[in-house]
């Protein structure tokens, strides 16, 4: 147990008889620093809460903060090198991110390019012929071979993955369920959808049949759920495993292949590197992982907006320490006798502002305390109505960083708004203010 | 014997004015273990000053300050404070009793004043001691506002006695009260003496004066005995 010295408990207690002697004075101090210390409590509240929700929605596409991630040279054999590598490795992904078309074969798509569906039949996608991905843009090679006829069919990208990819990109689930992937690979490749996607599927009345170029023979995919990955255009993933079922190894030598890795799993880059190395490729000297900083990006974003806004908070907050600086300069000139008695029974000056820095510190945490527990609250109610404006909201919590910006605005404004007060009780002569 | 309190030549000049006027003019003061001594003295003789140095609540411009036989004129004020603590009390005309705290908090106030540190319990016996020890022990719950004057300054005393001081200083401690409240007040400053605490008491009442051992008379800045 901490035990406080002599001069900080008799403070304490002195402070408090104090303020328990006048009420109200404490009451109308604790109204005037309430709006600055809410202020700050809330514009630091409402940063955490916009971060947590920005990071979320950045972290659903780019992946966790810190993640390393890596992009792979193309070529069936280092695609092979590089699954034999992960293999066994739980906490590193690779995936394989290839175009497909779901839907009637042989007919020109809803959305030509893979627009997302709010574009789709508007052009609002890559032109036709042109295959995007988070590698670049370029012609389809078999753009000419593509039949003219209009029919149901959506073509998406498809992201073949080696191990759950949630460990970094926590897909939120809309409906149904996320893949298993310990189970044994099924002849029918199961397949998630993310929400645009699926918005298609709900539309129109789209068969269950997946072109993937390079595959022996057409798919016959199981949809078993709908996520939200953050993803604007229409996308699926399914389990590389099942893919492999129907695809050529030649196929592979186009697939664009990404590997995510947990920040513990670098050695696997090192392994990975040797070994396409010793395997011939040239291009695999230069291969590095790079951490995702997804919270540098949204720190960027809103550090900005969060300086305006405590400056704004800091304004009002000056204004609550006016007020309690105003009524601790009554208060000590009200005090003076009361002040001078204890100095006449031995207190010393350092004492006598302790007393007043206590009383007004006091004040400051008790406003603290008040404005916390109207954020939480304003929060609380708050949640339900944020909740339907977006999924990131859903399990918003009162950020312990509001709590504790609200405690030091409070001291400080304690502080602040005692200091003057405390010197001068520090100052009042005992003989001149005892004879009178 | 060692004198309690020894001011030797002691002077203090008001400064301040247009023309600083010296109030206390080489002043000699003494006093003994149980010994209570009078100082009178017309309205601005310098009364009052005189126990502001003694109290250490100010300083004199010269002379010398023996608290038994230590050297205390020129002491820094955390020193005095500690001294003022531990070695004095003192009474005051107008009580300055704190009207927000009960007479047992305002007699615990000497014992919190950052001077050292009781628990509660021995706090509350020694505020408890004081109280009974001039007679209000009963009355350690009331708020000023609810004694009568003899009572709040009975409690004025007990605030000064509750460390067992050396030295009690007493600025017209009856100038508020009636004749007979006020030599019930004298009794009980008085008979601090008995355990041994020297008495300085500021008083215009002759008759109160003649009841302490020694009777002084501070004019035009000097002190002089006066037959009892």
């Amino acid at each position: 147990m901490i035990r406080l010295s002599g001069r900080l408990r008799s403070a304490l207690i002195i402070g408090g008889q104090g303020m328990r002697a006048r009420k109200l004075r404490t009451f109308l101090s604790i109204l005037s620093l309430f709006l600055g210390v809410l202020a700050v409590v809330v514009v630091q509240a409402g940063a955490e809460t916009a971060r947590a929700a920005a990071l979320s929605n950045v972290e659903l596409s780019m992946g966790k903060d810190g993640t390393l991630e890596t992009f792979l040279p193309g070529g069936s054999k280092t695609i092979e090198i590089a699954l034999d590598t992960v293999k066994d490795r739980p906490n590193v992904v690779l995936s394989l991110d290839m175009q497909a078309t779901v839907g009637e074969p042989g007919v020109t798509t809803l959305n030509p390019g893979g627009a997302p569906f709010e574009h789709a039949g508007r052009g609002g996608g890559p032109p036709a012929g042109i295959i995007c991905d988070f590698q670049g843009c370029w012609e389809d090679p078999n753009a000419a071979a593509r039949p003219k006829p209009q029919g149901k069919a959506v073509e998406m990208r498809v992201m073949a993955m080696s191990a759950d990819v949630r460990q970094f990109r926590e897909f939120r689930l809309i409906s149904g369920e996320w893949l298993n992937f310990s189970g044994s690979p099924g002849l029918s490749p199961r397949i998630v959808l993310n929400k645009d996607a699926a918005k298609f599927f709900s539309t129109y009345q789209i068969p269950a049949e997946m072109q993937i170029s390079g595959a022996t023979a057409n798919l016959t995919p199981r949809i078993v759920g709908v996520v939200d990955d953050g993803m604007m255009e229409p996308r699926a993933y399914l389990r590389m495993d099942e893919l492999f079922n129907w695809l050529q190894p030649g196929a592979l030598a186009n697939a664009s292949a990404q590997m995510l890795l947990a920040p513990e799993a670098a050695d696997v880059m090192q392994i990975l590197k040797t070994r396409l190395v010793a395997a011939g490729d040239k291009h695999a000297e230069g291969l590095n992982a790079h951490p995702v900083q997804s919270a540098e990006m949204v720190e960027d974003q809103l550090s900005l907006l969060r300086w305006v806004f405590l400056g704004m908070a800091g304004l009002v907050l000056l204004i609550g320490v006016a007020g309690i600086l105003n009524v601790g300069l009554a208060t000590v000139g009200e005090r003076i006798e009361e002040f001078a008695l204890r100095r006449a029974v031995g207190t010393p000056r350092t004492l006598l502002a302790g007393i007043v820095l206590a009383e007004t510190l006091l004040t400051g945490l008790l406003t603290a305390a008040a404005a916390i527990g109207c954020a939480a609250l304003g929060l609380r109610f708050a949640r339900g109505f944020l909740a339907g404006q977006s999924a990131s909201l859903a399990d918003i919590s009162f950020p312990w960083q509001a709590g504790v910006a609200g405690i030091i605005a409070g001291l400080i404004a304690g502080l602040l708004g005692g200091l003057i007060p405390a010197i001068r009780a520090a100052r009042i002569p005992i003989a001149t203010v005892m004879r009178a | 014997m060692t004198p309690l309190i020894q001011l030797t030549g002691v002077t203090k000049i008001l400064k301040g004015q247009k023309t600083p006027r010296t109030i206390l003019d080489g002043v000699d003061l003494t006093v003994h273990s149980g010994e209570g001594v009078a100082v009178l003295g017309r309205s601005g003789s310098g009364k009052s000053t005189l126990l502001s140095l003694v109290g250490l609540f100010d300083r004199a411009d010269d002379g010398q300050y023996l608290l038994g036989e230590r050297d205390i004129t020129r002491l820094p004020e955390r020193k005095a404070a500690a001294l003022r603590s531990a070695e004095f009390g003192f009474v005051f005309q107008r009580f300055f009793l704190l009207k927000h705290l009960t007479a047992a908090q305002n007699v615990a106030m000497a014992l919190v004043n950052g001077q050292g540190w009781l628990p509660r319990r021995k706090r509350r016996a020694k505020v408890l001691s004081a109280l009974d020890r001039v007679g209000v022990a009963h009355l350690a719950k009331h708020k000023p506002p609810k004694l009568s004057g003899g009572e709040q300054q009975r409690v004025a005393i007990a605030r000064a006695l509750v460390r067992e001081p050396k030295m009690l200083l007493a600025d017209e401690p009856t100038g508020a009260l009636d004749t007979e409240t006020g030599n019930l007040v004298i009794d009980v400053l008085h008979s601090a003496t008995k355990d041994g605490c020297g008495l300085v008491l500021v008083t215009h009442d002759w008759e109160h004066a003649s009841r302490m051992e020694r009777v002084l008379r501070l004019e035009d800045g000097q002190l002089r005995e006066v037959a009892v």
